[in-house]
């Protein structure tokens, strides 16, 4: 066990007590005879102990305004009795806290109204160890190393005078996580997220702009190590940052009307994220989660059936694709990771799904959909990595060459579906007026609305496959008690017509 | 009933006792045991306990602030979190390049706390039975009115401790319950309640089901929503709506540090009228129905702040970070929602609007020729901060005004209007506050809530 001091020159910030990562000793004989344990008490269950980090560090104006290190580990402990499930998160990692832990989901379980047991997919017991590709390991990159970059990148935006504000911002997760269960499943997994970003408020005669790179709100992260965060090369975005900043406050504003819209790949993650990834979430569909995400417009058996968008609209859930926050081995329920189709050619395949949610429907199998934020949140179906594949219209300026008059925008600023995700409406930071094929003056406070399908009926087009790229949205909440998910979209630039641009 | 075998001031001084650099520290512990009971389609669903605490110490060094935290609370542990603190601190002093100090002021001095009621034993208990059978309470009632109940039953004790090298030796107790319930009708059609309070015995199941259901079935249960095309409409909010504003209202714009940054609605206005003349709104953590704190997270007292008189703004909230940045004398209000500040500044937590002359938001429909009323907002978002101009829908019993009463059902309406605009079009007040909460737990359990009525609005702009 090493800790580090005061006195250790850039050394990292944070080394754990238990030994860097790893999860105490003998856990997994732990969890295996309390396992053996709960199998004589209920139906089902599942334990997982996960310990996490976490360490955020941020600039702004020039002095560092944030350099946080957390560190939690316990245990979730899941079971099912009759058709009631309980859940009891513990951090008591002994085998006499376990058992109490245990004892009390048993309890809870039994003490809410009777309900007819439902059934669970079939999974074979995962076994083995998976850890996510990290080149470069964020927690021992010293802490110097760090605030070196971010105050160069927040320095560099501090040239333009109507900059009131600079930020710069640098965040790392990992997890261990170890998963037991009644049906034999045994398995180990450690993965590492970071990533950062920078924003430039710009402040004049009443008016407030934001510009952000890579991503607004803190950045863009990946399920990678440092070399994420250092590909970023904030430095050399930031004297552009700033300057856009700045040059909103005397753009136009976007006009009202429909139109043509162009969206960068950011702002389409999010459009991803919020229209199709939580609305294919089964449990939503299924009516689960009415109470508080909400439902969905879609029902189970417009799978194969359901025009989602036009033909050119093809998105998929993949949990093995690399670099991605929804990436993994296996989810909280020991499903391996694997690839769903959601659409193809614009009809509606497949949903996210987990092991009971699957079987209400009839799958065969669970989409390996059920991820929990930390040890004390039980899982819940979140999206992996729900991805619109790339399509043939080239670069991003070759999409632009190809539209005679629209708007582009880019970088999301606000974002707001109801609760069917139906009725949408997202702001982003910045806007371009497209006439001729050519992008023309910079518009300010750009907005636009739609509903759903008839949004996506309208896509024609989307850029090949070297403008698509993996996009981190950190932020994603859902369950009760609340749950932050970690999770990416792969997306390239695309085309939207007759969009009402210009609403807020 | 406390998660650790010492109390969570003594885990605070143990905490706090290994740190040994720097200019001042802060050992802050919260701890949670939670009980969380989830149900949909009238069946139960998923069912959480916690029982969990995180120390966080927070080191200044020359005026930068750093902190760590941890959840293993055994010497190990806190060692290890309390070097990680003292590392970070001096990492911060020691990267600004020319070396000059940081905005904090230092940790506050002790100052005396005013005792509250925001505890309650028996809640403590976190009997499962008692919330199976608010459950089994909703369920019935709901299926009275040929519904189905979706929702959460949830109860909390939480403690918040500090102990600071300043002398801040404090410890708050508190518990909090609340209940939500959303009826479906077999229309799709849904209408929603919901209660929040120190007491768990003051959570009615049977009562919010039964008020649920009637709003899911209100005009008949095959009754279909009409369709209101955009434009701007009279409206009538329930004090959930108003208290959603509200919290808006407190995180863009009451907030010190978007006003010393001249991001708020606030900056520069203070003194000035921004709403209208009934609107009498302030920080209040002891008014009665609220959910109570003794101090704030760097351990200022909380103590009853106006914020909107008459209509005239008159205060913001600071914490110690914030009242740096604005100079000019000011000085934390106890508003901090993290040790040191939090990045994102200080914001109100136990907000309360002043009722006015109505006797309910059924009065408040009376004036209305055609209008809205609203149960509940719904994915609120902020498009422009400095305007206070959000973007949301409406949610769960969204009814149609006609000749001065809720008629029948509308379909769910998004609206893009600014809280500021809201409040001064207000025209009139029901007379009970209430104490309003959304029960959202993301993080460690911390229950807040806003004490409000039922406001009138002449004007709101509805966009689709």
């Amino acid at each position: 066990m090493r800790i580090a001091s005061p006195a250790d020159d850039k050394a990292p910030l944070l080394v754990s007590a238990v030994g860097g990562d790893s999860l105490p000793d003998r856990m997994d004989a732990l969890l295996s005879g309390l396992m053996e344990a709960a199998a004589q008490r209920c139906d089902y269950a599942d334990a997982r102990i996960v310990h996490s980090r976490e360490e955020s560090i941020s600039t702004r104006n020039g002095h560092i305004d944030e350099l946080d290190l957390h560190e939690a580990e316990g245990a979730g402990i899941r079971v099912r009795r009759g058709g009631g499930w309980g859940f009891v998160a513990t951090r008591e990692l002994t085998q006499a806290g376990l058992e109490a832990a245990l004892a009390r989901a048993l309890e809870v379980a039994e003490a809410q109204p009777g309900a007819a047991p439902t059934a669970l997919t079939h999974e074979p017991p995962a076994r083995g160890r998976y850890d996510s590709p990290c080149e470069r390991d964020p927690f021992e990159v010293s802490v110097e190393e760090k605030l070196e970059a971010l105050l160069a990148a927040d320095e560099a935006m501090r040239a333009e005078a109507a900059v009131a504000i600079t930020s710069a911002h640098f965040q790392a997760w990992s997890e261990e996580r170890l998963l037991a269960s009644t049906e034999g499943a045994l398995c180990e997994q450690r993965t590492v997220d970071c990533g950062g970003g920078i924003a430039a408020v710009a402040v004049g005669d009443g008016e407030t702009q934001i510009r952000s790179y890579p991503s607004s709100f803190r950045g863009d992260f990946a399920r990678a190590g440092y070399e994420h965060f250092a590909g970023l090369d904030l430095v050399r975005h930031a004297p552009r940052v700033a300057q856009e900043a700045v040059a909103l406050l005397t753009a136009p504003a976007c006009p009202a009307e429909r139109t043509t819209l162009i969206l960068d790949g950011q702002q389409l993650s999010l459009q991803v994220h919020e229209s199709v990834g939580h609305a294919i979430e089964l449990d939503r569909v299924l009516g689960l989660e009415a109470s508080y995400a909400g439902t969905s417009f879609l029902s189970a058996d417009d799978a194969g059936m359901r025009r989602y968008g036009s033909e050119h609209m093809h998105v998929s859930a993949d949990a093995t694709v690399p670099g991605g926050l929804g990436t993994f081995g296996w989810d909280d329920e020991g499903v391996a990771a694997h690839r769903v189709e959601i659409v193809r050619e614009g009809i509606l395949g497949g949903f996210l799904s987990s092991r009971e949610s699957a079987a209400e429907i009839g799958l065969e199998r669970s989409g390996g959909c059920m991820r929990a934020s930390g040890f004390d949140r039980q899982p819940v179906v979140r999206m992996t990595n729900v991805n619109l594949e790339p399509g043939d219209a080239g670069s991003l300026d070759d999409l632009v060459g190809a539209t005679d008059r629209g708007i582009l925008m880019e970088t999301n600023r606000s974002w707001s579906i109801d609760s069917r995700r139906l009725n949408f409406q997202f702001a982003t930071e910045l806007a371009w007026e497209v006439v001729g094929g050519e992008r023309r003056r910079m518009l300010r406070n750009p907005s636009y609305a739609g509903v759903t399908p008839e949004f996506w009926a309208g896509l024609d087009a989307v850029c090949s496959r070297p403008e698509w790229r993996l996009w981190g949205v950190v932020n994603c909440g859902k369950g009760e008690p609340g749950q932050v998910m970690r999770v990416s979209h792969g997306t390239a630039p695309a085309r939207f017509r007759d969009v009402a641009v210009g609403v807020a | 009933m406390a998660v650790t075998a010492d109390s969570a001031l003594e885990l605070a001084e143990r905490a706090l006792a290994g740190v040994c650099s720097g200019d001042g520290a802060q050992a802050t512990v919260t701890s949670e045991r939670s009980l969380m009971l989830r149900f949909a389609r009238s069946r139960a669903t998923q069912a959480t306990a916690i029982e969990d605490l995180t120390v966080e110490i927070t080191v200044v060094r020359d005026g930068h602030v750093a902190g760590a935290t941890t959840n293993r609370a055994h010497a190990d542990g806190l060692a290890a979190c309390g070097r990680a603190a003292e590392r970070a601190a001096a990492a911060a002093a020691g990267g600004r390049p020319n070396g000059e100090p940081g905005p904090y002021l230092g940790l506050p001095a002790p100052a005396p706390l005013r005792a509250h009621a925001g505890h309650d034993g028996e809640t403590a208990f976190l009997d499962p039975a008692r919330g199976g059978a608010a459950l089994g309470a909703a369920f019935a009632a709901t299926a009275a009115h040929g519904a189905e109940a979706h929702g959460v039953w949830t109860a909390a004790e939480t403690e918040v401790a500090i102990c600071s090298t300043s002398g801040v030796a404090v410890s708050d107790l508190l518990t909090d319950a609340f209940m939500k319930v959303t009826a479906i009708a077999p229309s799709g059609r849904s209408g929603y309640a919901a209660a929040a309070a120190v007491d768990s015995k003051a959570i009615d199941g049977h009562g919010l089901a039964e008020r649920a259901a009637l709003k899911a079935t209100l005009g008949g249960p095959q009754a279909e929503p009409a369709h209101l095309p955009p434009g701007e409409y009279p409206v009538v909010f329930e004090p959930l709506a108003v208290g959603e504003l509200l919290w808006w209202l407190g995180y863009l714009s009451l907030n010190g540090l978007a006003v010393a940054e001249e991001r708020s609605a606030f900056s520069g206005r203070l003194g000035r009228r921004v709403a209208a003349s009934r609107i009498n709104l302030s920080d209040s953590p002891r008014y009665p129905a609220t959910l109570p704190r003794a101090f704030d997270l760097e351990g200022v007292p909380k103590a009853p702040l106006p914020l909107i008189q008459d209509g005239v703004a008159r205060g913001i909230v600071h914490d110690r970070r914030s009242a740096a940045l604005a100079g000019d004398g000011a000085e934390s209000t106890g508003h901090a929602l993290a040790p040191g500040g939090s990045p994102e500044g200080p914001a109100p937590t136990n907000l309360v609007l002043v009722g006015g002359g109505a006797a309910d938001e059924t009065e408040l429909c009376h004036p209305i020729e055609r209008g809205v009323y609203v149960t509940r907002l719904w994915y609120t978002n902020a498009v422009r901060p400095k305007e206070t101009l959000l973007t949301g829908v409406t949610r769960d019993g969204t009814f149609l005004i006609e000749d001065g009463e809720a008629t029948r059902p509308l379909a769910d309406l998004r609206f893009s209007d600014t809280v500021l605009g809201v409040l001064e079009r207000t025209q009139e007040l029901s007379a009970r506050p209430v104490l309003t909460s959304e029960g959202e737990f993301y993080g460690r359990r911390f229950a807040t809530g806003v004490v409000c009525p039922g406001l009138r609005a002449s004007a709101m702009r509805f966009t689709g």
